[in-house]
């Protein structure tokens, strides 16, 4: 499966990209905003994999430019409470803080709401990542109530939400399909 | 077009919580706290309704300071 639009294309994670999906995962520089830090070996990675290889998961590694520069995810697809969870790392530091990642992003909300149709979106995300909270709050995320003292906190985004939100995610969803 | 001093105002106005202050035409941009992608893909909106020039990412990274992706506007208009 290929997720083609905004200028990426998004390959579902196949087996013979797990040791290179592994070798990103297991580099600091990644690891570090990771709720799960400890080293991942190959016999794990292979055992991961087999219970993520459903339509219940889908990762996909981003193409950008023909090179494989990062991942994106929606895990833990609940089809009936119609919610999962997303996440994203960019490993190849020439993309950081580039539209690159907004453009993987907008490609998988638009799988996430109109393919898998669900309804709602939970993420976890270390409080001490600033930089994945206000990327967050820009899509409308919002915290979960009590979770003040708790390092890795759980954050939910309805589609309503997101629409109440859509002059400002559409003014650059715009310019990405101008400029793709 | 617009002059320099308005396209740092218009840049910065991208920026959620960076004070303008902190904001100038020397300002190496990629540095700043809150620079990220949504905000680089927030000037290169800005840049399009503003000028109508469409900024393209390598256009982002070659810029070192605001004043260069200032003249690399400039470029594209000329």
């Amino acid at each position: 499966m290929i997720l083609e639009g905004y200028g990426v294309k998004l390959h579902r994670l196949t087996e013979d990209k797990i040791e290179l999906l592994r070798r990103w995962r297991n580099d600091p520089k990644i690891q570090q905003y990771m709720g799960y830090r400890e080293h991942i070996t190959a016999e794990m990675q292979k055992a991961w994999f087999k219970k993520i290889d459903n339509e219940h998961n889908f990762y996909f590694i981003i193409e950008y430019d023909g090179k494989e520069i990062g991942c994106i995810n929606i895990k833990d697809v609940d089809y009936e409470k119609k919610t999962g969870e997303p996440g994203i790392f960019i490993w190849d530091d020439d993309y950081l803080n580039t539209d690159v990642p907004m453009r993987a992003s907008f490609c998988q909300f638009d799988f996430i709401w109109d393919t898998l149709k669900l309804e709602s979106l939970h993420i976890h995300v270390l409080k001490s990542n600033t930089r994945a909270l206000r990327h967050n709050a820009f899509w409308g995320y919002e915290i979960l109530p009590g979770q003040d003292d708790i390092e890795l906190q759980e954050y939910i985004l309805t589609k309503e939400d997101m629409l109440k939100n859509i002059k400002r995610t559409d003014r650059l969803k715009n310019i990405l399909l101008k400029i793709a | 077009m617009k002059s320099l001093e308005e396209f740092v105002a218009l840049f910065a106005e991208q920026f959620d919580e960076t004070d303008a202050s902190e904001i100038t035409a020397t300002t190496v941009f990629h540095d700043l706290d809150e620079y990220s992608s949504l905000i680089a893909l927030s000037i290169i909106a800005m840049v399009d309704e503003e000028f109508d020039v469409q900024l393209k990412g390598d256009d982002m990274r070659g810029a070192v300071t605001v004043e260069d992706l200032y003249e690399t506007v400039k470029k594209k208009l000329a």
